[in-house]
């Protein structure tokens, strides 16, 4: 009796370990089969966090960037510069569009709220300050981002030929370019999401190089730098 | 939690529920009680069956994730065997008429003409001017370059079907080549003696447009207005540079940026003599001539 009691007890004790195992493993790999169903899992940034913040602004400042390229690509006369404006004019679309793809799968709006200010994401967490887009400091939003042209004067930019456009185009361009240089910063050093904040240095590696070679360009035509805002 | 875990188990198999629920009410005792086979068969056949869908998802998954490029897996191409890597300084420009003292042959980085190398899927049958096709690496493109004394006929037709209409790719023989093939990225080469080698796919895989590993996330590859004709591109010079020709660290580029943040930059390979006008001003007009004629 005692032995066929333990025998039955030893069986029972392999079925309950057998039943464990078949939970775990069953629960295991569905739980993989939906991760092969879905391609992983990535949970968004909140409407407040660096990361939306940056895409947002960034595309309003990237596509400023892209009209004003293509005004110089359409009426410049210097081959360097078509080329010039052409790269900038496409790099800047592009990555404009990665970041609306982005905010699209985040359920963000792809602009920022129009009116509302920009850069406020800039002060998260604390009293970081940030450019007021007139020469001084804030920490709060401001109405126009660093390096943005007025209406005027991309208006003015249209109307211009041979060196003259050729040399408010570097100016402004340059200016843009500085002026985005900290937003890019900040959103490389504090963005939550490692794919933002590698654009984010992109921006601020290729973008330097480029204020460089307009600092060149606009030398070759005995023209100075705008004053940064 | 243990009893909840076993009856969950041990009620999901068909048939035998009734035997199970008997033997739970009597535990002790009722030695008359045959084994529960049914069950015992259905939960091994749940476990294979489990297991082998954990081992076919669990592969698929890795296989599929190890050429993807993330925040997490940068540079896929570190799982490939032979892959040269080199950290190059983007964004230096030399204008039509100079030229660059490379370090590597075929180069994958260092400074290139303002004008990049259409890499629409371009299948160049003529060489082509090497600072042209490095600017297309820095867009984004992966090079395939073959030497054309080694690569030819069913060789030839395999590496264009790997890059005809495929964005961000471009392929062009490059004489002297000291392997039949050669794949550039920026910053990253591979070289290769067939053409069926299954490593062309990982690196293309691992390296086209990967925005982690190219300096210009987004630049483009469509070549118009940039004084580059993709019909009649300028064409591949087989002499060295002579000593007026920009260095690798960007020496006589058009930016100077070699003056500004020289030092991060690699070493250059000979030929350190600034160019003979100094300084770092091409022409102001800058007009797109082709090459000087060899």
């Amino acid at each position: 009796m005692t032995s066929a009691e333990s025998s039955r007890g030893s069986g029972r004790t392999l079925v309950l370990i057998a039943a464990l195992l078949a939970v775990l493993l069953v629960g295991a790999a569905g739980g993989m089969l939906i991760t092969l169903a879905k391609g992983g899992t990535d949970t968004a940034p909140s409407v407040d966090s660096v990361d939306v913040g940056f895409a947002q602004d960034m595309r309003v400042h990237h596509l400023q960037a892209v009209t004003m390229a293509g005004i110089e690509r359409d009426r410049t006369a210097d081959p360097i510069l078509r080329g010039l404006a052409f790269d900038i004019e496409s790099t800047q679309l592009s990555q404009s569009s990665e970041m609306a793809g982005w905010l699209t799968v985040w359920v963000q709006p792809d602009l920022p709220d129009a009116g509302a200010g920009h850069m406020k994401w800039m002060s998260e967490g604390g009293a970081h300050s940030h450019s007021d887009g007139n020469g001084g400091k804030t920490t709060g939003t401001v109405d126009r981002m660093p390096g943005m042209a007025t209406t005027d004067e991309i208006n003015k930019l249209r109307t211009l030929t041979g060196t003259e456009l050729d040399v408010l185009f570097l100016q402004l361009m340059l200016r843009h370019h500085q002026g985005g240089l900290e937003m890019a910063q900040y959103g490389a050093a504090h963005a939550g999401k490692g794919y933002v904040r590698n654009l984010a240095q992109k921006i601020v590696e290729s973008q330097e190089i480029e204020a460089s070679q307009m600092r060149t360009f606009l030398a070759q035509r005995g023209a100075k730098p705008l004053p940064t805002q | 939690m243990a009893s909840g875990t076993k009856s969950k188990g041990a009620n999901k198999p068909k048939g035998k529920s009734n035997s199970a629920n008997k033997a739970r009410r009597s535990v002790v005792g009722t030695a008359r009680k045959p084994k529960p086979w049914g069950m015992i068969i259905g939960l091994i056949a749940i476990v294979a069956l489990a297991a082998g869908v954990f081992t076919y998802a669990f592969s698929q998954i890795a296989d599929k994730e190890q050429w993807v490029v993330s925040a997490d897996n940068q540079d896929p191409s570190t799982k490939i065997s032979g892959v040269v890597r080199k950290d190059y300084k983007a964004g230096q420009h030399i204008s039509a008429e100079q030229r660059v003292a490379y370090d590597q042959s075929p180069p994958f980085g260092g400074p290139h003409d303002n004008a990049w190398a259409e890499c629409n899927g371009t299948v160049y049958p003529m060489a082509v001017r090497t600072e042209n096709m490095v600017h297309a690496l820095e867009h984004g493109a992966v090079w395939v370059a073959y030497n054309p004394d080694k690569i030819k006929g069913k060789a030839l037709n395999t590496l264009k079907s790997k890059v005809e209409n495929q964005p961000y790719m471009l392929m062009s023989p490059y004489p002297g080549l000291d392997k039949p093939i050669a794949l550039s990225s920026w910053g990253h080469q591979l070289k290769l003696t067939s053409a069926d080698d299954s490593r062309i796919g990982d690196f293309i895989k691992s390296l086209r447009e990967n925005q982690y590993q190219n300096p210009e996330p987004g630049g483009r590859c469509d070549a118009q207005g940039t004084g580059f004709d993709p019909t009649n591109p300028p064409p591949f010079v087989a002499e060295k540079p002579g000593p007026d020709a920009v260095t690798m660290d960007g020496k006589g580029a058009t930016d100077g940026s070699a003056e500004e943040q020289g030092g991060a930059v690699p070493p250059a390979t000979g030929g350190a003599t600034p160019p003979a006008t100094g300084g770092a001003t091409p022409p102001a007009t800058g007009v797109a001539t082709p090459p000087p004629s060899q």
